[in-house]
Protein backbone atom coordinates (compact mmCIF):
# COMPACT_ATOMS: atom_id res chain seq x y z
CA UNK A 1 0.00 0.00 0.00
CA UNK A 2 2.89 2.44 1.13
CA UNK A 3 4.29 1.31 -2.02
CA UNK A 4 1.72 2.07 -4.10
CA UNK A 5 1.40 5.82 -3.18
CA UNK A 6 5.04 6.12 -3.64
CA UNK A 7 4.60 4.57 -7.06
CA UNK A 8 2.40 6.91 -7.70
CA UNK A 9 4.35 10.20 -6.42
CA UNK A 10 6.99 8.74 -8.42
CA UNK A 11 5.14 8.97 -11.64
CA UNK A 12 3.98 12.30 -11.23
CA UNK A 13 7.51 13.59 -10.66
CA UNK A 14 9.02 11.95 -13.10
CA UNK A 15 5.80 13.78 -15.46
CA UNK A 16 7.09 17.17 -14.05
CA UNK A 17 10.64 16.03 -14.83
CA UNK A 18 9.39 15.49 -18.54
CA UNK A 19 6.98 17.79 -18.72
CA UNK A 20 9.58 20.39 -17.84
CA UNK A 21 12.32 19.27 -19.99
CA UNK A 22 10.20 19.00 -23.42
CA UNK A 23 9.31 22.93 -22.27
CA UNK A 24 13.19 23.30 -22.17
CA UNK A 25 13.95 21.57 -25.41
CA UNK A 26 11.73 23.79 -26.97
CA UNK A 27 12.83 26.83 -26.06
CA UNK A 28 16.22 26.24 -26.54
CA UNK A 29 15.78 25.01 -30.55
CA UNK A 30 17.05 27.52 -33.28
CA UNK A 31 13.66 28.15 -34.70
CA UNK A 32 13.64 31.36 -33.64
CA UNK A 33 13.53 34.08 -35.90
CA UNK A 34 15.14 36.74 -33.17
CA UNK A 35 12.85 39.41 -33.76
CA UNK A 36 12.25 39.69 -37.78
CA UNK A 37 9.40 38.39 -39.38
CA UNK A 38 9.82 34.83 -41.63
CA UNK A 39 7.61 37.27 -43.99
CA UNK A 40 9.59 37.22 -47.42
CA UNK A 41 8.00 40.75 -48.30
CA UNK A 42 10.35 42.27 -45.20
CA UNK A 43 9.83 45.15 -46.98
CA UNK A 44 6.34 46.01 -45.85
CA UNK A 45 7.52 45.50 -42.26
CA UNK A 46 8.55 48.88 -42.08
CA UNK A 47 9.92 50.42 -38.36
CA UNK A 48 8.16 52.35 -36.11
CA UNK A 49 5.21 51.00 -36.33
CA UNK A 50 5.95 47.47 -35.75
CA UNK A 51 8.57 47.50 -33.28
CA UNK A 52 6.02 47.66 -30.76
CA UNK A 53 4.57 44.17 -29.82
CA UNK A 54 3.93 41.82 -33.34
CA UNK A 55 3.00 38.57 -32.26
CA UNK A 56 6.21 36.86 -33.48
CA UNK A 57 8.32 38.93 -31.25
CA UNK A 58 6.08 38.55 -27.73
CA UNK A 59 7.79 36.56 -24.89
CA UNK A 60 6.19 33.00 -24.65
CA UNK A 61 4.43 32.37 -21.48
CA UNK A 62 6.58 30.69 -18.39
CA UNK A 63 4.54 27.60 -18.82
CA UNK A 64 6.89 25.50 -16.33
CA UNK A 65 5.97 28.09 -13.36
CA UNK A 66 2.16 27.68 -14.32
CA UNK A 67 2.44 23.82 -14.30
CA UNK A 68 4.59 23.72 -10.84
CA UNK A 69 1.93 26.69 -9.15
CA UNK A 70 -0.91 24.60 -10.48
CA UNK A 71 0.20 20.93 -9.33
CA UNK A 72 1.12 22.69 -5.71
CA UNK A 73 -1.88 23.59 -5.07
CA UNK A 74 -3.48 20.37 -6.15
CA UNK A 75 -1.86 17.46 -4.64
CA UNK A 76 1.05 19.68 -3.11
CA UNK A 77 2.59 15.97 -1.25
CA UNK A 78 3.24 14.87 -5.40
CA UNK A 79 5.71 17.62 -6.20
CA UNK A 80 8.14 18.03 -3.22
CA UNK A 81 10.54 21.11 -3.00
CA UNK A 82 13.98 19.84 -4.33
CA UNK A 83 12.39 18.88 -7.25
CA UNK A 84 11.33 22.34 -7.93
CA UNK A 85 14.45 24.04 -7.10
CA UNK A 86 16.77 21.52 -8.86
CA UNK A 87 14.94 21.64 -12.21
CA UNK A 88 14.47 25.72 -11.50
CA UNK A 89 18.20 26.26 -10.91
CA UNK A 90 19.26 23.61 -14.18
CA UNK A 91 17.01 26.03 -16.28
CA UNK A 92 18.49 29.13 -14.51
CA UNK A 93 21.75 28.21 -16.08
CA UNK A 94 20.75 27.14 -19.21
CA UNK A 95 18.46 29.68 -20.31
CA UNK A 96 20.98 32.37 -19.28
CA UNK A 97 19.54 33.86 -15.94
CA UNK A 98 20.63 34.80 -13.18
CA UNK A 99 21.61 31.52 -11.66
CA UNK A 100 19.48 30.91 -8.50
CA UNK A 101 17.42 33.89 -8.23
CA UNK A 102 13.99 32.64 -10.24
CA UNK A 103 14.93 29.10 -8.43
CA UNK A 104 14.62 30.83 -5.33
CA UNK A 105 11.73 32.86 -6.04
CA UNK A 106 9.84 29.63 -7.37
CA UNK A 107 10.91 28.29 -4.37
CA UNK A 108 9.57 30.79 -1.62
CA UNK A 109 6.41 31.45 -3.86
CA UNK A 110 5.27 27.12 -3.74
CA UNK A 111 6.61 26.48 -0.22
CA UNK A 112 4.16 29.44 0.14
CA UNK A 113 1.59 27.55 -1.56
CA UNK A 114 2.49 24.93 0.42
CA UNK A 115 1.39 26.28 3.81
CA UNK A 116 -2.19 27.49 2.62
CA UNK A 117 -3.08 23.96 1.10
CA UNK A 118 -5.60 23.63 3.36
CA UNK A 119 -7.30 27.04 2.68
CA UNK A 120 -6.87 26.62 -1.47
CA UNK A 121 -8.83 23.54 -1.10
CA UNK A 122 -11.69 25.23 0.42
CA UNK A 123 -11.52 27.63 -3.06
CA UNK A 124 -12.88 27.04 -6.21
CA UNK A 125 -11.01 27.30 -9.47
CA UNK A 126 -11.87 31.37 -10.27
CA UNK A 127 -10.88 32.23 -6.60
CA UNK A 128 -7.89 30.04 -6.63
CA UNK A 129 -7.22 31.45 -10.15
CA UNK A 130 -6.89 34.81 -8.55
CA UNK A 131 -4.54 33.84 -5.61
CA UNK A 132 -2.52 32.65 -7.88
CA UNK A 133 -2.47 35.27 -10.30
CA UNK A 134 -1.53 37.72 -7.37
CA UNK A 135 1.29 35.51 -6.29
CA UNK A 136 2.62 35.00 -9.39
CA UNK A 137 2.42 39.03 -9.57
CA UNK A 138 4.57 39.79 -6.50
CA UNK A 139 6.99 36.91 -7.82
CA UNK A 140 7.74 38.51 -11.09
CA UNK A 141 7.92 42.21 -9.01
CA UNK A 142 10.30 40.34 -6.70
CA UNK A 143 12.25 39.27 -9.34
CA UNK A 144 12.58 42.67 -11.07
CA UNK A 145 13.08 44.05 -7.31
CA UNK A 146 16.03 41.95 -6.62
CA UNK A 147 17.51 42.33 -9.99
CA UNK A 148 17.15 46.45 -9.87
CA UNK A 149 18.80 45.89 -6.18
CA UNK A 150 21.72 44.23 -7.36
CA UNK A 151 22.18 46.50 -10.50
CA UNK A 152 21.62 44.06 -12.90
CA UNK A 153 20.43 45.35 -16.71
CA UNK A 154 17.13 44.28 -17.06
CA UNK A 155 14.77 42.90 -19.62
CA UNK A 156 12.25 45.80 -20.49
CA UNK A 157 9.80 46.14 -18.61
CA UNK A 158 6.92 46.00 -21.19
CA UNK A 159 8.00 42.98 -22.43
CA UNK A 160 8.25 41.34 -18.82
CA UNK A 161 4.30 42.61 -18.50
CA UNK A 162 3.38 41.01 -21.48
CA UNK A 163 5.06 37.74 -20.44
CA UNK A 164 3.23 38.03 -17.00
CA UNK A 165 0.16 38.15 -19.10
CA UNK A 166 0.83 35.44 -21.21
CA UNK A 167 1.53 33.46 -18.31
CA UNK A 168 -1.72 34.77 -15.87
CA UNK A 169 -3.17 33.35 -19.44
CA UNK A 170 -1.73 30.23 -19.48
CA UNK A 171 -2.69 29.20 -16.16
CA UNK A 172 -6.04 28.17 -16.72
CA UNK A 173 -4.97 25.53 -20.07
CA UNK A 174 -2.64 24.11 -17.88
CA UNK A 175 -4.73 23.11 -14.69
CA UNK A 176 -7.26 21.81 -17.62
CA UNK A 177 -4.59 19.77 -18.96
CA UNK A 178 -3.73 18.74 -15.63
CA UNK A 179 -7.31 17.91 -14.21
CA UNK A 180 -8.55 16.27 -17.55
CA UNK A 181 -5.44 14.45 -18.77
CA UNK A 182 -3.02 13.58 -15.62
CA UNK A 183 -5.86 13.66 -13.65
CA UNK A 184 -4.63 15.83 -11.26
CA UNK A 185 -7.19 16.86 -8.98
CA UNK A 186 -7.85 18.42 -5.56
CA UNK A 187 -8.56 15.73 -3.01
CA UNK A 188 -12.29 16.56 -1.89
CA UNK A 189 -13.58 16.88 0.97
CA UNK A 190 -12.87 13.48 3.76
CA UNK A 191 -11.42 12.07 0.70
CA UNK A 192 -9.15 9.13 1.99
CA UNK A 193 -5.96 7.59 0.19
CA UNK A 194 -5.93 3.94 0.13
CA UNK A 195 -4.38 3.50 3.67
CA UNK A 196 -7.67 4.90 4.73
CA UNK A 197 -6.41 8.58 6.19
CA UNK A 198 -6.61 11.91 5.37
CA UNK A 199 -5.35 13.61 2.10
CA UNK B 1 -0.29 2.85 11.44
CA UNK B 2 -2.67 5.86 11.97
CA UNK B 3 -0.54 7.35 14.73
CA UNK B 4 2.59 6.46 13.18
CA UNK B 5 1.90 8.54 10.53
CA UNK B 6 0.90 11.30 12.68
CA UNK B 7 4.42 10.89 14.63
CA UNK B 8 6.05 10.54 11.26
CA UNK B 9 4.51 14.28 10.35
CA UNK B 10 5.30 15.60 13.62
CA UNK B 11 8.67 14.36 13.55
CA UNK B 12 9.27 15.65 9.48
CA UNK B 13 8.22 18.90 9.41
CA UNK B 14 10.68 20.73 11.22
CA UNK B 15 13.46 18.86 9.70
CA UNK B 16 11.90 19.75 6.34
CA UNK B 17 11.82 23.27 7.14
CA UNK B 18 15.25 23.32 7.78
CA UNK B 19 15.50 21.79 4.52
CA UNK B 20 13.89 24.37 2.50
CA UNK B 21 15.30 26.93 4.37
CA UNK B 22 18.35 25.30 3.73
CA UNK B 23 17.86 25.16 -0.37
CA UNK B 24 16.73 28.94 -0.10
CA UNK B 25 20.22 30.02 1.75
CA UNK B 26 22.30 28.09 -1.34
CA UNK B 27 20.11 29.41 -4.05
CA UNK B 28 20.71 32.87 -2.80
CA UNK B 29 24.43 32.40 -1.87
CA UNK B 30 24.74 31.42 -5.35
CA UNK B 31 23.25 33.90 -6.55
CA UNK B 32 25.43 36.28 -4.21
CA UNK B 33 28.80 34.49 -5.97
CA UNK B 34 27.58 35.10 -9.30
CA UNK B 35 26.91 38.62 -8.59
CA UNK B 36 29.95 39.33 -7.17
CA UNK B 37 31.97 36.58 -8.94
CA UNK B 38 30.34 36.90 -12.25
CA UNK B 39 33.60 34.92 -14.60
CA UNK B 40 33.93 32.62 -12.31
CA UNK B 41 30.47 31.53 -12.51
CA UNK B 42 29.53 32.33 -16.13
CA UNK B 43 32.57 30.19 -17.00
CA UNK B 44 30.85 27.64 -15.28
CA UNK B 45 27.48 27.86 -16.94
CA UNK B 46 29.05 27.57 -20.32
CA UNK B 47 30.59 24.53 -19.15
CA UNK B 48 27.65 22.98 -17.93
CA UNK B 49 25.62 24.11 -21.55
CA UNK B 50 28.90 22.93 -23.57
CA UNK B 51 28.45 19.75 -22.11
CA UNK B 52 24.17 19.61 -22.09
CA UNK B 53 23.28 21.11 -25.03
CA UNK B 54 25.61 19.01 -27.67
CA UNK B 55 23.96 16.01 -25.79
CA UNK B 56 20.28 17.22 -27.17
CA UNK B 57 21.43 17.62 -30.39
CA UNK B 58 20.52 14.42 -32.24
CA UNK B 59 17.27 15.62 -30.92
CA UNK B 60 17.40 19.17 -31.98
CA UNK B 61 18.40 18.97 -35.48
CA UNK B 62 15.31 16.74 -37.22
CA UNK B 63 12.96 19.09 -35.34
CA UNK B 64 14.53 22.20 -36.18
CA UNK B 65 14.94 20.98 -39.38
CA UNK B 66 10.67 19.72 -39.70
CA UNK B 67 9.63 22.81 -38.66
CA UNK B 68 12.18 24.52 -41.40
CA UNK B 69 10.20 22.32 -43.91
CA UNK B 70 7.06 22.84 -43.14
CA UNK B 71 7.33 26.95 -43.63
CA UNK B 72 9.40 26.57 -46.56
CA UNK B 73 6.03 23.82 -47.53
CA UNK B 74 3.65 27.14 -46.46
CA UNK B 75 5.68 29.55 -48.53
CA UNK B 76 4.86 27.19 -51.94
CA UNK B 77 1.25 27.98 -51.74
CA UNK B 78 2.34 31.67 -52.92
CA UNK B 79 4.77 30.29 -55.46
CA UNK B 80 3.54 32.21 -58.54
CA UNK B 81 3.25 35.45 -56.86
CA UNK B 82 6.87 35.10 -54.89
CA UNK B 83 7.64 34.10 -58.87
CA UNK B 84 6.89 37.46 -60.19
CA UNK B 85 7.99 39.52 -57.61
CA UNK B 86 11.46 37.89 -57.79
CA UNK B 87 11.68 38.13 -61.86
CA UNK B 88 10.97 41.89 -60.64
CA UNK B 89 13.41 41.97 -58.74
CA UNK B 90 16.13 40.08 -60.32
CA UNK B 91 15.76 42.51 -63.28
CA UNK B 92 16.43 45.15 -60.97
CA UNK B 93 19.25 43.30 -59.71
CA UNK B 94 21.22 43.30 -63.32
CA UNK B 95 20.90 47.08 -63.13
CA UNK B 96 22.43 46.88 -60.07
CA UNK B 97 25.27 44.48 -60.89
CA UNK B 98 26.07 45.87 -63.52
CA UNK B 99 26.87 49.23 -61.46
CA UNK B 100 28.64 47.49 -58.88
CA UNK B 101 30.71 45.60 -61.59
CA UNK B 102 31.45 48.62 -62.74
CA UNK B 103 32.04 50.55 -58.93
CA UNK B 104 34.30 47.58 -58.40
CA UNK B 105 36.70 48.29 -61.08
CA UNK B 106 37.04 51.86 -60.20
CA UNK B 107 37.46 51.21 -56.64
CA UNK B 108 40.56 48.59 -57.40
CA UNK B 109 41.86 50.99 -59.53
CA UNK B 110 41.62 53.42 -56.72
CA UNK B 111 43.04 50.99 -53.54
CA UNK B 112 46.20 50.48 -56.72
CA UNK B 113 46.73 54.19 -57.03
CA UNK B 114 46.57 54.77 -52.70
CA UNK B 115 48.06 51.89 -52.15
CA UNK B 116 45.94 50.69 -49.73
CA UNK B 117 47.12 47.37 -47.99
CA UNK B 118 43.60 45.38 -46.67
CA UNK B 119 43.94 44.14 -43.81
CA UNK B 120 45.68 40.54 -44.32
CA UNK B 121 44.80 38.70 -41.36
CA UNK B 122 41.03 38.66 -41.46
CA UNK B 123 40.38 35.26 -42.35
CA UNK B 124 36.95 32.94 -40.93
CA UNK B 125 36.01 29.78 -39.11
CA UNK B 126 32.27 29.16 -40.27
CA UNK B 127 30.01 27.43 -37.76
CA UNK B 128 26.60 26.06 -37.33
CA UNK B 129 24.13 27.28 -34.72
CA UNK B 130 23.15 24.84 -32.47
CA UNK B 131 20.40 26.29 -30.37
CA UNK B 132 18.50 29.41 -29.37
CA UNK B 133 19.19 31.20 -26.33
CA UNK B 134 15.77 30.54 -25.08
CA UNK B 135 14.67 33.31 -23.32
CA UNK B 136 12.82 35.68 -24.69
CA UNK B 137 15.14 38.79 -23.39
CA UNK B 138 18.19 37.33 -24.48
CA UNK B 139 18.78 36.93 -28.10
CA UNK B 140 21.88 35.09 -28.95
CA UNK B 141 22.56 31.38 -30.40
CA UNK B 142 25.03 28.96 -29.62
CA UNK B 143 27.40 28.05 -32.32
CA UNK B 144 29.30 24.54 -32.78
CA UNK B 145 32.61 26.02 -32.77
CA UNK B 146 34.73 26.56 -29.63
CA UNK B 147 37.95 26.86 -27.77
CA UNK B 148 39.46 23.64 -29.74
CA UNK B 149 38.48 26.20 -33.10
CA UNK B 150 40.45 28.87 -31.97
CA UNK B 151 37.09 31.11 -30.95
CA UNK B 152 38.23 33.65 -28.51
CA UNK B 153 35.83 35.93 -26.94
CA UNK B 154 34.75 39.24 -28.61
CA UNK B 155 35.54 38.02 -32.32
CA UNK B 156 32.91 39.15 -34.74
CA UNK B 157 30.49 37.28 -36.36
CA UNK B 158 29.06 37.65 -39.50
CA UNK B 159 26.67 35.71 -41.92
CA UNK B 160 27.12 35.82 -45.50
CA UNK B 161 25.67 39.14 -45.68
CA UNK B 162 26.44 41.23 -42.51
CA UNK B 163 27.58 41.54 -39.13
CA UNK B 164 25.55 39.43 -37.22
CA UNK B 165 26.70 39.70 -33.73
CA UNK B 166 30.32 38.83 -31.23
CA UNK B 167 30.96 36.40 -29.41
CA UNK B 168 30.39 36.05 -25.92
CA UNK B 169 31.59 32.94 -23.98
CA UNK B 170 33.68 29.82 -25.78
CA UNK B 171 33.57 26.91 -24.22
CA UNK B 172 35.29 23.81 -25.70
CA UNK B 173 33.18 22.93 -28.50
CA UNK B 174 30.51 25.26 -28.09
CA UNK B 175 30.63 29.42 -28.23
CA UNK B 176 27.57 32.20 -28.06
CA UNK B 177 26.79 34.50 -30.01
CA UNK B 178 25.50 37.91 -28.84
CA UNK B 179 23.47 38.86 -31.76
CA UNK B 180 23.08 42.88 -32.50
CA UNK B 181 19.63 42.99 -31.40
CA UNK B 182 20.60 41.65 -27.84
CA UNK B 183 19.93 44.43 -25.12
CA UNK B 184 23.50 43.97 -23.73
CA UNK B 185 24.96 44.59 -27.37
CA UNK B 186 26.62 47.91 -28.15
CA UNK B 187 29.01 48.14 -31.22
CA UNK B 188 31.13 51.31 -32.50
CA UNK B 189 30.09 52.01 -36.21
CA UNK B 190 30.37 54.72 -38.70
CA UNK B 191 27.95 55.91 -41.38
CA UNK B 192 28.51 56.17 -44.55
CA UNK B 193 28.66 58.45 -46.65
CA UNK B 194 28.52 61.14 -43.71
CA UNK B 195 31.74 59.23 -42.15
CA UNK B 196 29.84 59.92 -38.49
CA UNK B 197 30.43 57.51 -35.55
CA UNK B 198 27.84 56.37 -33.65
CA UNK B 199 27.16 53.10 -31.12
CA UNK B 200 24.77 50.54 -32.42
CA UNK B 201 22.93 49.15 -29.15
CA UNK B 202 20.57 46.65 -29.22
CA UNK B 203 16.80 46.63 -27.49
CA UNK B 204 15.57 43.65 -28.31
CA UNK B 205 14.05 44.97 -30.97
CA UNK B 206 14.19 44.31 -34.79
CA UNK B 207 15.98 47.27 -34.93
CA UNK B 208 18.75 48.40 -33.06
CA UNK B 209 19.05 51.93 -32.03
CA UNK B 210 21.82 54.12 -33.15
CA UNK B 211 23.27 56.03 -30.38
CA UNK B 212 25.68 59.22 -29.65
CA UNK B 213 25.34 60.50 -33.18
CA UNK B 214 26.97 64.17 -33.24
CA UNK B 215 24.20 65.45 -35.87
CA UNK B 216 22.03 63.24 -36.48
CA UNK B 217 20.46 65.63 -38.94
CA UNK B 218 23.35 65.06 -41.45
CA UNK B 219 21.85 61.01 -41.37
CA UNK B 220 19.24 60.07 -44.43
CA UNK B 221 17.22 57.15 -44.08
CA UNK B 222 19.28 54.70 -45.98
CA UNK B 223 22.47 55.52 -45.22
CA UNK B 224 25.15 52.30 -44.99
CA UNK B 225 26.30 51.35 -41.46
CA UNK B 226 29.85 49.45 -41.40
CA UNK B 227 31.23 48.41 -38.50
CA UNK B 228 34.11 50.89 -37.14
CA UNK B 229 37.33 49.91 -35.20
CA UNK B 230 37.07 52.52 -32.81
CA UNK B 231 38.09 50.43 -29.31
CA UNK B 232 39.96 48.14 -31.15
CA UNK B 233 36.85 44.98 -30.65
CA UNK B 234 35.57 44.81 -34.19
CA UNK B 235 37.48 44.62 -37.82
CA UNK B 236 35.88 47.90 -39.78
CA UNK B 237 34.02 48.06 -42.46
CA UNK B 238 31.98 45.09 -42.14
CA UNK B 239 28.49 46.18 -43.34
CA UNK B 240 25.86 45.98 -40.61
CA UNK B 241 22.91 47.97 -42.28
CA UNK B 242 21.49 50.97 -43.08
CA UNK B 243 19.39 53.61 -41.34
CA UNK B 244 16.14 53.77 -40.88
CA UNK B 245 14.02 56.59 -39.14
CA UNK B 246 11.09 55.36 -37.06
CA UNK B 247 8.18 57.43 -36.40
CA UNK B 248 9.21 58.57 -33.07
CA UNK B 249 11.96 60.83 -35.26
CA UNK B 250 14.65 57.92 -33.23
CA UNK B 251 17.28 56.30 -36.06
CA UNK B 252 17.40 52.77 -36.08
CA UNK B 253 19.42 50.28 -38.07
CA UNK B 254 17.70 47.91 -40.38
CA UNK B 255 20.60 44.45 -40.20
CA UNK B 256 21.68 43.20 -43.43
CA UNK B 257 22.70 39.95 -41.67
CA UNK B 258 19.07 37.95 -42.11
CA UNK B 259 18.13 37.09 -38.76
CA UNK B 260 15.34 35.16 -39.96
CA UNK B 261 17.35 32.18 -41.06
CA UNK B 262 20.52 32.53 -39.28
CA UNK B 263 22.07 29.06 -40.05
CA UNK B 264 25.69 29.07 -40.64
CA UNK B 265 27.78 32.03 -39.14
CA UNK B 266 31.44 33.08 -39.60
CA UNK B 267 33.54 33.80 -37.13
CA UNK B 268 36.34 36.25 -37.59
CA UNK B 269 39.38 36.02 -36.76
CA UNK B 270 40.71 39.23 -35.62
CA UNK B 271 44.24 39.83 -33.88
CA UNK B 272 44.04 42.35 -31.68
CA UNK B 273 45.15 45.77 -33.24
CA UNK B 274 48.63 47.43 -32.71
CA UNK B 275 48.82 50.09 -30.20
CA UNK B 276 50.86 53.23 -30.03
CA UNK B 277 52.53 52.96 -26.68
CA UNK B 278 55.07 55.35 -26.51
CA UNK B 279 54.75 59.04 -27.57
CA UNK B 280 56.75 60.63 -30.91
CA UNK B 281 61.06 60.25 -30.13
CA UNK B 282 62.84 63.61 -30.73
CA UNK B 283 63.95 63.49 -33.94
CA UNK B 284 68.15 64.89 -34.20
CA UNK B 285 71.02 63.38 -35.84
CA UNK B 286 72.82 61.75 -33.29
CA UNK B 287 76.04 62.85 -33.49
CA UNK B 288 74.71 66.48 -33.49
CA UNK B 289 76.02 67.44 -30.11
CA UNK B 290 79.68 65.12 -30.55
CA UNK B 291 80.96 66.81 -33.74
CA UNK B 292 79.01 69.71 -35.16
CA UNK B 293 80.91 69.94 -37.78
CA UNK B 294 79.82 67.19 -39.60
CA UNK B 295 76.39 68.28 -39.79
CA UNK B 296 76.59 68.25 -43.81
CA UNK B 297 76.66 64.85 -44.04
CA UNK B 298 73.67 62.80 -44.51
CA UNK B 299 73.42 61.75 -40.82
CA UNK B 300 72.27 58.43 -39.64
CA UNK B 301 68.42 58.45 -39.80
CA UNK B 302 66.43 58.73 -36.74
CA UNK B 303 64.95 55.81 -35.45
CA UNK B 304 61.83 54.65 -37.26
CA UNK B 305 58.67 56.42 -36.17
CA UNK B 306 56.63 54.17 -33.89
CA UNK B 307 53.15 55.67 -36.06
CA UNK B 308 55.13 53.33 -39.21
CA UNK B 309 52.98 50.62 -37.16
CA UNK B 310 49.77 51.25 -38.02
CA UNK B 311 47.41 53.87 -37.61
CA UNK B 312 44.47 52.43 -36.22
Amino acid sequence: MVERRQTQRLLYVSLFLGLAALMTFYRLLPLGSYGISHDLAGQDALPGSSIGFTLGSLPAPDFLLCLTLAWVVRRPDMLPAPIIVGYFFIEDILLLRPPGLWALIVLLGSEYLRTRTEQLRGYGFWLEFLFVIGLMLAMFLTNRAMLAIVMMPQAPLGLSFVQFLGTVAAYPVVVAVSHFIFGLRKPATGEVDSLGQRL
Amino acid sequence: MAEDRRQDQDFIRPVRRILIGLLATLMLLIFVVWRIDSPRVEQFRMAVIDRVVPSFDWAMRPVARGVALAENFRSYARIIEQNQELRRELQQMRAWREAALQLEQRNAQLLDLNQVRLDPQLTHVTGVVMADSGSPFRKSVLLNVGARDGVRDGWAVMDGLGLAGRIAGVGQRTSRVVLLTDTASAVPVVIQPSGQRAMLIGDNSAFPILEFIESPDDLRPGDRVISSDDGGVFPAGILVGEVVATSDRRLRVRISADFGRLEFLRVLRSRPMERIVDTGDLIAPDQLELNPLELEEPAALPPPLQSDAGDG
